[in-house]
C-alpha cells in the first residue's frame, strides 16, 4: 500500500512552483519535477493525475492561502477607511512574506490554468469585498463609481508600489525600497479620492 | 484510502481509451483511472479498492499494448 509522506508532498509543491517560474509553464513536467525532487515519477503521480491537475491543485492552494491571508482580521462590516488599510497591509505582508507564491500567480497568470485559478479565487473573495464597498456605498464613507474605477484607484497604486518593490527601481530607474511610510503616505492619497 | 496504481503504458491514441474504459468498467473494484497521455510514460494511474496489480497488467497486455508497474 502506497502512503501519501507530506514531506515529500511539500518538496513537490515547493519544486513545481520554483520550476515553473523559472522555467515557464511549457517547459515544465512530470518527469522533469521528478527528477528535481529526487523521487520516482511513480510517487508523483500518487499525489497527482498529471500535469494539468497538480498546477490546477497547486494554484487553488496557494489562492487560498492568499485570501486568508487577506481576510486576516477583516470583515466587510469595517469603516471603509480602517477596511481598505487592512487590505493594503495583508496584502503587502503576503506579497513579501510568500513570494513563491506571489512569483507563481505571476508565472501562470496568462495560461489557461491563470484564468481557471483566478476564477475560483475570485468565487471566494469577491462576496466578501462586494458586501465592503456596498457597505461604505450605503454609509456614505465611499464614492459610488464603476467596480473598475474604485479597483483601479482603491489596489492600483498598491500594486505599483509593490511592482517597485519586486523590482528595487521606480520610475526612471530610481532605486526604491519598499516602506510603510510610503505605503500609508499612497494609501493616505487613495482614501481622499475614494471619499464622496 | 484506496490502492493507486502507477504504470507504464505506451497508450497514445484517445480511441485506445475507450478499450480501456470497456475493460475497467468490468472491474468493480476500480474506482478511477486516468491516462497521462502527454508524459513520455503515458502513465496509467488507478485507483482501486484493491490490489489488482497482476490482473491490469495481463489484461492491458491482452489489449495489445505495454504495461508494466512504476515503482516508487
Amino acid at each position: 500500500m502506497r502512503v501519501r509522506d507530506n514531506n515529500k508532498e511539500n518538496l513537490v509543491k515547493l519544486k513545481a512552483m520554483e520550476m515553473i517560474i523559472n522555467n515557464g509553464i511549457n517547459g515544465f513536467s512530470m518527469q522533469k519535477l521528478a527528477k528535481a525532487c529526487n523521487i520516482s515519477v511513480a510517487t508523483l503521480y500518487i499525489y497527482y493525475k498529471n500535469k494539468d491537475d497538480l498546477i490546477f491543485k497547486l494554484g487553488i492552494e496557494q489562492g487560498e492561502k492568499m485570501v486568508k491571508a487577506s481576510l486576516k482580521g477583516f470583515s466587510p462590516n469595517l469603516p471603509f477607511n480602517e477596511g481598505l488599510k487592512i487590505q493594503w497591509e495583508n496584502r503587502t505582508n503576503f506579497t513579501f512574506k510568500n513570494k513563491l507564491s506571489s512569483n507563481f500567480f505571476e508565472a501562470i497568470q496568462h495560461t489557461i490554468y491563470g484564468e481557471e485559478i483566478s476564477k475560483n479565487i475570485t468565487a471566494m473573495f469577491s462576496p466578501i469585498m462586494k458586501e465592503f464597498v456596498n457597505n461604505a456605498i450605503k454609509n456614505k464613507q465611499l464614492k459610488f463609481v464603476s467596480i473598475e474605477s474604485y479597483w483601479c484607484v482603491a489596489f492600483g497604486p498598491l500594486y505599483t508600489l509593490l511592482n517597485f518593490a519586486s523590482k528595487g527601481k521606480s520610475i526612471g530607474n530610481r532605486p526604491f525600497k519598499f516602506s510603510k511610510k510610503i505605503m500609508y503616505e499612497t494609501l493616505d492619497y487613495v482614501l481622499i479620492a475614494l471619499k464622496p | 484510502m484506496p490502492y493507486i496504481l502507477i504504470f507504464k503504458t505506451n497508450i497514445e491514441h484517445e480511441l485506445d481509451l475507450f478499450q480501456l474504459e470497456d475493460l475497467f468498467k468490468n472491474i468493480p473494484s476500480i474506482t478511477n483511472w486516468n491516462v497521462d497521455r502527454e508524459d513520455v510514460d503515458k502513465v496509467l494511474r488507478v485507483e482501486s479498492l484493491n490490489n489488482k496489480v497482476t490482473e491490469i497488467i495481463s489484461s492491458i497486455k491482452n489489449l495489445g499494448y505495454l504495461c508494466e508497474e512504476l515503482k516508487d
